[in-house]
């Protein structure tokens, strides 16, 4: 199991989070940032296997031999991006400056009370869709996680805020698709970081930076079950206290039967790689899967 | 190999096959055998499909607070007996 996320990304990523949550609500972001920095020269100095596999995705998308400073970029951003997190994540999110593109389909969904999905990734902060809150009004928002995560998750974010609390829900089990069908059919969005993948997961291989990456089925299978239109959404942090966050639409609704069900998600799963591979080109240090994403599943 | 099934198993088992476009004759799925991951193999998405099956056919909807979820997934006879309990239609 180590040789996947979940042995391995998530253990560190929790110490660092508790770490970095106490200095952040206590002393401020100013105080916080300043020990990001030797955050990320421990991690860049003692994680031999996450530093080898953010080489492998900083060579592909730098397209040059990456060095000791772009290792450290990459893990200085991920570090920054935890930070903020816990201020999206507990509404003090005033003093950043958010640039929103494309979220006129989105509105125009919730506008008509028609529930949907919104794929994102490891890829800057989904977090940052937090902020976006007031333009979503009382439309219920849930994101769909690994059932492990999911309960570490939901224990941080009822620390944080108490009105988001339940709105993880988790993944493989009956009860957790019943709980997101409810909130589709409620007119409300489901989130899913779909990019990565557990064992036992059904896959289908994607072209990323030109090598093949088993990507899940399951996120647009249930897109497709609900009829739900597909959204993908990925927030890029683009240095100090600035963020883009990026809307687009994927598909009003994917028409996907059984019989041909994996042919006809797999152009759209083509897609949402290519789309990741676009953002990761535009902020080459947002990709947060620090584990060899072209493993052979 | 399903000889005991009540003649409503076997519509319930029809319903699945149907709506999973399983390769499994109806016939074939034991009233006992668990449907989740090691029985039958199905996944949650197929519980889903399974799900919304039912609320087209029994006109009810399997909720997702309901206590009893990991026992009526379980088999198929309980599947069968949570249906005969909530059908409206």
């Amino acid at each position: 199991m180590s040789r996947t996320w979940l042995g391995q990304r998530e253990r560190g990523s929790l110490l660092l989070m508790r770490l970095i949550a106490w200095i952040a609500l206590e002393l401020g972001r100013p105080a916080a940032r300043l020990l990001l920095v030797p955050i990320s020269l421990y991690f860049l100095l003692f994680s031999g296997k996450a530093r080898q596999a953010s080489r492998l995705y900083l060579r592909r998308v730098l397209g040059r031999e990456p060095g000791w400073l772009d290792s450290y970029r990459h893990y200085f951003c991920f570090s920054a991006t935890i930070l903020d997190r816990l201020y999206f994540l507990s509404g003090r999110h005033a003093s950043f400056d958010i640039a929103v593109n494309g979220i006129g389909p989105l509105l125009a969904c919730l506008q008509r009370g028609q529930g949907c999905v919104l794929l994102g990734a490891h890829l800057g902060s989904f977090e940052v869709l937090r902020t976006l809150a007031v333009q979503f009004g009382k439309v219920p928002f849930a994101m769909l996680m690994h059932t492990g995560n999911a309960h570490k998750m939901n224990a941080i974010i009822d620390g944080l805020n108490p009105a988001m609390a339940g709105s993880i829900i988790a993944m493989g089990s009956p009860d957790g698709l019943l709980r997101a069908r409810e909130v589709i059919d409620a007119g409300g969005i489901v989130g899913i970081l779909s990019d990565r993948v557990r064992p036992g997961d059904k896959t289908l291989p994607c072209r990323f930076f030109g090598f093949d990456a088993a990507l899940p089925v399951g996120p647009l299978a249930f897109a497709s079950i609900m009829h739900a239109p597909v959204l993908l959404c990925f927030g890029l942090y683009r240095g100090k206290r600035r963020y883009d966050v990026h809307f687009e639409l994927l598909a009003e609704a994917i028409d996907a039967p059984r019989a041909r069900r994996r042919e006809a998600i797999h152009g759209y799963l083509q897609q949402y790689a290519g789309r990741i591979e676009h953002y990761c080109r535009i902020a080459p240090y947002n990709w947060f899967n620090f584990y060899d994403y072209w493993q052979p599943f | 190999m399903a000889d005991n099934n009540t003649p409503f198993e076997q519509e319930v088992a029809a319903l699945i096959v149907e709506a999973l476009n399983l390769e499994t004759a109806a016939e074939e799925i034991a009233a006992e055998q668990p449907l989740y991951q090691e029985g039958l193999g199905l996944d949650s998405i197929d519980m889903l499909e399974i799900s919304l099956a039912v609320s087209r056919k029994y006109g009810f909807q399997l909720k997702s607070d309901d206590p009893d979820n990991a026992a009526t997934f379980s088999s198929l006879r309980n599947l069968a007996r949570h249906i005969e309990k909530n059908r409206i239609k």
